[in-house]
């Protein structure tokens, strides 16, 4: 199975890592595609989409930084782009189109809201929206 | 004195009898005739049927001379808004308001509505007798 | 210019998508869940969920940043609320709200809300325009100063086609600013100028002397 360029939308947490291993797994097994690692800063709306947050883009920078040091160690070609945007999920779907990307590998943690499990509602959009294969990965829930 | 009671419901009501027992001339204003069954059977004052945002009906509950208003609908913006239309438009001397909402009777007491936060201060009545 | 509109109505759904089409950041708050993604898959993730009459959601929206609110709800109380906390909370300049009936359109303003629209009052508007049966239409109103800008049409059986400005019984106040007459250029009336049948006459008026002019300029 091909699946070209990967992206890998990241957000700071421990999946992550894993997310980033994965996708250069199946690069190095696939026809050589690029992985584009993103970091979407969601802008409230009590600023102006432009604003430059300091301390958010210091924080993505370093995730980023991370990224590239986990891709590098595996072999892996990589590029890293910050993105600031009012919602998360439309943000990651049109870097896929812009970017020609054949798959992405979105990391999510198990998570629960009021008692209950509870799905990141990036999730959702990005399955019914995204112009290429999607790959949901989850670490194990305990 | 004259008074306006614009809201039908429990506390309408309840106001509206309490009033009229003191001898005051009482109005009692719904957009709902179910709602005068809250009021007593020997209630003295005046049941008036019609939507309390309409000059007309203000007018036909004799607005003009008024010594207070008070509105208690449901609506926080309903009560709002007839607040200020008999405290603005009609000069009536005393006027309070119904506000659910803390943030928003904050705000309109800060503009001069006499307004109470049923809200806040049960919450604190609750915290009294918690607390001791 | 960022615009914040509350109320995901018909007319709410279309003004958004015509001032995003104008370049626009536009905010929409609606509090039913359903509506609201019914227009961020259809226009955008433009929509807020939640009462734009409420301090908390506004805060949310970023309403100190706003340039504009406009509040199209289907409810008058309710449009009149979320103008006044945008105005008094968040000291958005230019609060502009629908009203339902066009009664409240001058409580509105006396609440300080700097615009109100009325579809009633502009259908009406339209029709006297339309309809030649009635002389008399209000172009503008300047409701701090209490004057109105008027149209009158000189029908051709007045009494008043023939006679010199100067002779007719005008209020003090009213000001004759523009004469539009057939196959000439428009041209600023005088004392002097005779009326003529079909003469479209723009004019100052004060609100209350409406009827004293239109009575002096149709000789009725």
């Amino acid at each position: 199975m091909e699946f070209g360029n990967i992206l890998v939308p990241v957000g700071g947490s421990e999946a992550d890592a894993d997310s980033i291993g994965l996708a250069c797994r199946l690069a190095k097994e696939g026809d050589g595609g690029k992985i584009v690692v993103v970091h979407v800063i969601s802008m409230g709306r009590t600023l102006p989409l432009d604003a430059e947050v300091e301390a958010e883009i210091g924080k993505a920078e370093d995730v980023l930084a991370r990224a590239e040091v986990l891709a590098r160690d595996q072999g892996c070609q990589i590029e890293t782009d910050l993105l600031q945007a009012r919602e998360v999920a439309p943000a990651i779907v049109d870097e896929a189109v812009e970017r020609q990307i054949g798959l992405i590998l979105l990391g999510v943690n198990y998570r629960t809201r009021f008692g209950e499990f509870c799905l990141s509602e990036i999730v959702p959009y990005v399955l019914q929206n995204a112009p290429c294969q999607v790959i949901i990965f989850q670490q194990r829930s305990v | 004195m004259k008074v306006i009671i614009m809201g039908c419901g429990r506390v309408g009501a309840q106001l509206a009898s309490l009033l009229d027992k003191d001898g005051h001339q009482v109005t009692a204003l719904d957009s709902d005739p179910y709602s005068f069954r809250r009021l007593p059977a020997d209630f003295g004052g005046e049941a008036l049927l019609g939507n309390g945002l309409d000059e007309d009906i203000l007018k036909k509950a004799g607005i003009e001379n008024a010594d207070a208003f008070v509105v208690v609908t449901q609506g926080d913006n309903r009560n709002v808004m007839a607040a200020q239309i008999a405290k603005h438009i009609f000069n009536v001397p005393k006027v309070v308001c119904r506000i659910y909402d803390p943030l928003r009777r904050d705000l309109y007491a800060m503009l001069g509505l006499e307004a109470i936060s049923p809200t806040t201060v049960f919450a604190q009545l609750l915290r009294e007798k918690l607390e001791g | 210019m960022y615009i914040m509109i509350v109320g995901g109505g018909r007319l709410g759904y279309h003004l958004t998508q015509a001032l995003l089409d104008e370049g626009h950041e536009i905010l929409l708050v609606e509090k039913d869940p359903t509506i609201c993604d019914t227009i961020n898959s259809q226009l955008g993730s433009i929509c807020l969920r939640g009462d734009g009459c409420e301090a908390a959601t506004l805060e949310q929206a970023g309403t100190s940043r706003a340039d504009m609110l406009i509040a199209v709800t289907g409810d008058d109380e309710d449009n009149l609320v979320a103008c006044q906390v945008a105005k008094h909370k968040f000291k958005v300049p230019r609060t502009i709200a629908r009203v339902r009936n066009p009664r409240n359109e001058y409580i509105f303003k006396k609440l300080g809300v700097d615009v109100t629209v009325s579809s009633t009052t502009i259908i009406l508007e339209q029709i006297e325009h339309e309809v030649p049966s009635h002389a008399l239409t209000h172009l503008l109103a300047i409701e701090d100063r209490g004057v109105e800008i008027v149209e009158i049409r000189i029908p051709d059986d007045a009494s008043t086609v023939g006679k010199e400005i100067k002779e007719l019984p005008l209020p003090a106040e009213a000001r004759l600013l523009l004469t539009i007459r057939q196959d000439e250029k428009p041209f600023v009336p005088k004392a002097e100028t005779t009326l003529a049948a079909k003469d479209q006459i723009i004019a100052a008026v004060p609100l209350e002397a409406e009827e004293t002019f239109r009575a002096a300029m149709l000789g009725s």
